[in-house]
């Protein structure tokens, strides 16, 4: 019995523990890994990863998945890049918005395609599989056709119109990443609706067990569509964080970052079966690929390795995910014996 | 009298002019001598594609020759992962980045961001378009080679027939400039009919499903030009499996294209010299973290070698033996 409880603390902190194996060993391993500089570098690279695994958690644990994050995040990318470098033109005059502006229509032209999808999952009924997966192809589209699959360069606007300022999210403000602190912020918000507020503990729910959920009053329907639009929003931002560091908008910027939101969301203990999942734990995930990722670049590992252990650490995390739930199970069990 | 002399010769050679402007801005800069290890950084795009393997790993061997400790990384064509890499080199204190970029304008702020932080990037296969930010931005010169297997083609035609085009990606500049050059040649003989203009993405599967669409429309094909050898190989397979013998040529020089000449199944390829290519990048990058100068102007274009059933057996991994 203390034996069982002393694994079940060290599983439920698996994700910390990996991630603090994973610091110490490339600390070992690169000379350069250990310093203040790289490691907010890490957190930098890991910000455009966790703040969509963010949006994604709220998906996965409602029992659904978002498949169009990465689209998104193009999409966003080049409506900023579009508004800034050309501005909108209507009735022959041309409008330029001041960054604020643009980052606004951004965000919503994100929430709005994660309207669409949710309205179409709960309105038609189609798997969320199926529906971000069109979805996927349609953003990209759009994103490409913007311009023409051209990039928007230069990104920094003109005085004159009073646009300057988009590089800010790239940037640093007092040698701190502006993308480690939006994480931060989205971060703890996430965390603190998700576990203190009613609606978080409906999307739970919801996941858990649907009917039982809607027999129990929870607006299944409105949840839901709430969920997608709040992952439209952060991939939307994620977009403008890319599309800032680069100073440039890109159309295929995001693709397949919908995997390495996933990835996260998993790593950090979050079911694909939804009704389980923490925003801390997916932000520990996020830190995980990052930490590989950037530690095995600074190690001068082949790429190709690099896609290998990422897999590895993936089904791994699962592997112990599952052991955990089990070993959980088998406790409840135990202890309602012994109460009898 | 000497100065018409130098106009005169200049002038033949349109690019040659900027060459001098930008080895003016270049003596102007001021000189990096990189993040204080001795490391060298090379981002290239994935392994996967001979090119790029051949390129990343000349540069290393190069630049481990010099006593450089090297790290081969790859960006995967994102501009995003190319930008971190870049940040990556940055904090590890990197002495030069070699770069083969991920997109003539995305890689501009990454390039700044090294120059900011004292480490000289030297740019290899492709350019950008920003001026003295790049140490050197050595290329391959496309529109030369494209021109080269053009004229190889027309004659293997002789000069009439109906041909098809695969078309890279329609953003990349090099898909363009190869396009331009193919016509400048083709287009002066009335007798040659293009039929299909596709684009296959640099793609060798793609390019196999649309020469299979292409030949369905047009079963008297007689040519194609593609923007590279991926798509040419793959349109060697299609008319292969059709049973029909086309005159293919493209542009690269890979293993790939040079037994598919060699076996008769494609006419001609311009190689490319990637592998001198990187070799040149990282010995600049050397001089350059001595002296302060590279002796050369920013932007170096370097000519293409034309690939064809005489000498396709000397060529391997982007480099031809004598």
């Amino acid at each position: 019995m203390n034996k069982n409880d002393l694994i079940m603390t060290l599983l439920k902190g698996r994700t910390l523990i990996v991630l603090s194996l994973l610091v110490i060993f490339f600390s070992f391993a690169a000379d350069s890994f250990f310093t203040a500089q790289s490691l907010l570098l890490v957190a930098k690279h890991v910000a455009l990863y966790g703040i969509l695994g963010i949006g994604m958690t709220y998906v996965l644990v409602t029992g659904g998945i978002d498949l169009s994050v990465g689209a998104v995040v193009g999409v966003a990318g080049m409506v900023s890049g579009y508004l800034i470098n050309q501005g909108l033109t209507m009735f022959g005059y041309t409008i330029y918005f001041d960054v604020p502006t643009v980052v606004i229509i951004a965000v919503a032209i994100g929430v709005i395609i994660g309207a669409v999808n949710g309205i179409i999952i709960t309105k038609f009924a189609v798997a969320p599989f199926i529906v971000t997966l069109g979805m996927m192809y349609i953003a990209r589209g759009i994103a490409n056709l913007i311009s023409n699959g051209a990039t928007f360069p230069n990104l920094v606007g003109k005085e004159a119109l009073g646009n300057t300022g988009f590089e800010i999210f790239g940037r640093d403000i007092a040698g701190f990443p502006v993308a480690v602190i939006i994480l931060i912020v989205i971060a703890v918000i996430a965390a603190v609706i998700l576990r203190k507020t009613p609606f978080g503990w409906h999307i739970l729910a919801i996941g858990g067990n649907q009917r039982a959920a809607q027999l129990s009053g929870v607006h299944v329907d409105k949840d839901k569509l709430l969920v997608y639009m709040f992952s439209g929003g952060c991939s939307a931002i994620v977009g403008i964080i890319a599309t800032s560091q680069l100073v440039a908008s890109h159309p295929m910027t995001g693709n397949t970052w919908e995997m390495n939101a996933i990835a996260a969301a998993v790593l950090g203990g979050t079911s694909l079966m939804g009704g389980v999942g923490t925003i801390v734990g997916t932000v520990i995930g996020a830190f995980i690929i990052g930490v590989i990722s950037d530690g095995m670049v600074m190690c001068g590992v082949s790429e190709f390795w690099q896609m290998i252990i990422k897999g590895l650490v993936i089904v791994l995390a699962v592997i112990v995910d599952q052991y955990q739930r089990d070993l959980q199970a088998k406790m409840a069990l135990q202890a309602r014996n012994e109460n009898k | 009298m000497k100065l018409s002399k130098i106009c005169a010769s200049l002038a033949m050679c349109c690019a040659a002019v900027t060459f001098a402007a930008s080895a003016n801005a270049a003596d102007e800069a001021k000189r990096l001598t990189g993040g204080g290890s001795n490391i060298m950084y090379i981002i290239t795009p994935s392994h996967s594609n001979p090119f790029f393997k051949t390129e990343a790993e000349v540069a290393a061997a190069t630049a481990e020759k010099l006593g450089y400790t090297v790290k081969m990384v790859s960006h995967d064509d994102s501009p995003v992962k190319q930008s971190e890499l870049f940040e990556t080199a940055i904090s590890d204190k990197a002495a030069a980045i070699i770069c083969d970029n991920a997109g003539a304008d995305a890689t501009v702020a990454a390039v700044k961001r090294a120059y900011d932080n004292n480490i000289p990037t030297f740019l290899i296969d492709r350019e950008i378009n920003e001026q003295g930010i790049a140490i050197a931005q050595i290329v391959a010169n496309n529109y030369q080679g494209a021109k080269g297997v053009a004229e190889v083609f027309v004659e293997a035609m002789e000069e009439e027939g109906k041909y098809a085009e695969l078309f890279g990606i329609d953003s990349d500049t090099n898909a363009q400039t190869r396009s331009t050059a193919f016509h400048e040649v083709i287009d002066q003989y009335p007798d040659m009919e293009l039929v299909s203009v596709q684009t296959a993405n640099w793609d060798q599967n793609l390019g196999y499903q649309k020469m299979e669409t292409i030949l369905q429309s047009h079963p008297d094909l007689k040519g194609v030009i593609s923007g590279n050898d991926n798509m040419a190989v793959g349109a060697a397979a299609a008319a292969k499996a059709a049973g029909k013998k086309l005159f293919i040529v493209a542009v690269d020089g890979s293993n790939d294209a040079r037994d598919q000449i060699l076996s008769g199944d494609m006419t001609a390829t311009a190689m490319q010299p990637a592998a001198l290519i990187a070799q040149m990048a990282v010995e600049q990058a050397d001089q350059y973290l001595k002296t302060g100068s590279t002796g050369k102007p920013e932007k170096q274009l370097i000519d293409c070698e034309i690939i064809t059933i005489d000498n396709a057996k000397n060529l391997n991994n982007f480099t031809l033996s004598k």
